[in-house]
């Protein structure tokens, strides 16, 4: 008859349970480059990188400096007749604010810029922390926060916009493109590649490793 | 069904939603990264259903109130989603008519109809295609925010055209209400606990 071992032996930090379906998978063989998936329904579990941290250190502090240009420069001009209107970036949120339209303008205030830039800043003192191996008191809440607020950041949903937006205004009169649009288009790219390089199971097994209370 | 599957649950554990960590499933809170602890996500399937009813209401405000109010040498034309949709069909634009048709009321509304089916297959206690219904749930939560595209559109426009007396662009009361139901639907996403959907497998072979 089958025998269950002992239910410590999955709770080493080697084990995880596929978060879709819950198949117990043993990821101690996993290579360097290799990605484990669920051999149940094939959801993505983990990727084992060389350098890891090393990457999203390089990538979320140039992400951060990128946001901070894309927020302080004109971001587009509009011209027609004569006449001529900019905006910035934080505008995009400050204008519906003086329609009164203020949950909105507090809405997307928060998944363009406020919500990546509290999760970038969290990425950057955790992974710091684990890059100079230190302890601190904040370093779970802070890591906690990165996972939690992750599916609520929107900046590539947020460019495609403004492609999309361009098109429709394109044929209605000159448009100028300004520093921000492409601080804001590198800033995306970045974004998004430190999101990817964000490994949750590899992330909280190097914060664990810090905590040696097992 | 004869082999039994190597689940958490069945070994007596929780997996942390957060952090992926697996400890005995007695404990209220997660060893590693403190997150309350839960083998399956706390009343799963009514949080979704209360989160998709309200959706499935505020979709159709977001759909009849204007979204933006284009008001050119002082005169208000009114549109909605759709209109602006067919407006840009009009301007020979129909890549992009697409991506927002797509974005804006496919995503949006087959998002709903998966997950109400989804809900309900659980509730059935349906065991077939549960890999297929697993990618499906997946599927839906990572296209959840894209629905956002139509309402940050608006909000640049209105933004970058006030040019008073000439062409001046105000968004209209659907964008609030559009917002809404991408938000209620990214959260019904959440609530839902896709390892309800191969529960049913282990309580068939332990019948
Ligand atoms: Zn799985
Ligand atoms: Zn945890």
């Amino acid at each position: 008859m089958y025998r269950p071992p002992p239910k410590s032996i999955y709770q080493r930090s080697n084990y995880l349970a596929c978060p879709s379906c819950d198949l117990i998978f043993d990821i101690s063989s996993l290579k360097t480059g290799d990605t484990a998936r669920c051999t149940g329904c094939n959801h993505f579990l983990t990727t084992h990188r060389k350098g890891e941290l090393e990457h999203v250190a390089a990538f979320v502090s140039s992400a951060i400096i990128f946001l901070m240009i894309a927020c302080s420069f004109p971001f587009m001009a509009f011209q027609a007749n004569g006449l001529e209107s900019t905006m910035t970036l934080p505008e995009t949120a400050f204008i519906l604010w003086d329609y009164k339209m203020y949950l909105l303008a507090f809405l997307i205030a928060a998944f363009i810029i406020v919500l990546p830039a509290v999760i970038l800043i969290s990425i950057m003192s955790v992974t710091i922390a684990l890059l100079l191996k230190r302890k601190h008191p904040w370093l779970n809440t802070v890591a906690r926060s990165i996972f939690t607020i992750k599916n609520w950041c929107m900046v590539e949903v947020f460019f495609i916009a403004v492609l999309v937006s361009l098109v429709k205004i394109t044929r209605m009169a000159t448009i100028e493109m300004g520093l921000s649009f492409w601080a804001y288009a590198i800033f995306s790219v970045l974004f998004v590649l430190t999101i990817s390089r964000l490994d949750r199971f590899q992330y909280w097994r190097r914060i664990e490793m810090l905590n040696p209370h097992d | 069904m004869t082999d039994s599957r190597l689940t958490a649950a069945s070994q007596g554990l929780s997996s942390c939603h957060l952090c992926l960590k697996l400890f005995n499933h007695e404990l209220h809170q997660c060893p590693r990264c403190n997150s309350a602890a839960h083998s399956r996500k706390p009343d799963s399937m009514q949080r979704t259903l209360a989160f998709l009813v309200t959706a499935a209401i505020l979709y159709i405000p977001a759909n009849t109130l204007p979204i933006m109010v284009t008001e050119q040498f002082g005169q208000p034309i009114e549109s909605t989603i759709l209109g602006g949709i067919v407006l840009l069909i009009e301007m020979g634009s129909l890549p992009v008519a697409v991506v927002i048709f797509i974005a804006s009321i496919m995503i949006p509304l087959g998002k709903l109809i998966a997950m109400f089916y989804l809900c309900w297959s659980v509730q059935q206690g349906s065991i077939h295609s549960t890999v297929k219904r697993t990618k499906l749930y997946r599927m839906v939560e990572f296209i959840g925010k894209w629905s956002m595209i139509d309402v940050f559109v608006v909000a640049l426009l209105v933004a970058l055209i006030h040019l008073n007396g000439l062409l001046v662009i105000r968004p209209g009361l659907a964008t609030i209400a559009f917002c809404a139901v991408v938000i209620t639907s990214i959260l019904a996403a959440e609530s839902f606990d896709p390892r309800l959907i191969w529960d049913q497998m282990e309580e068939e072979n332990n019948e």
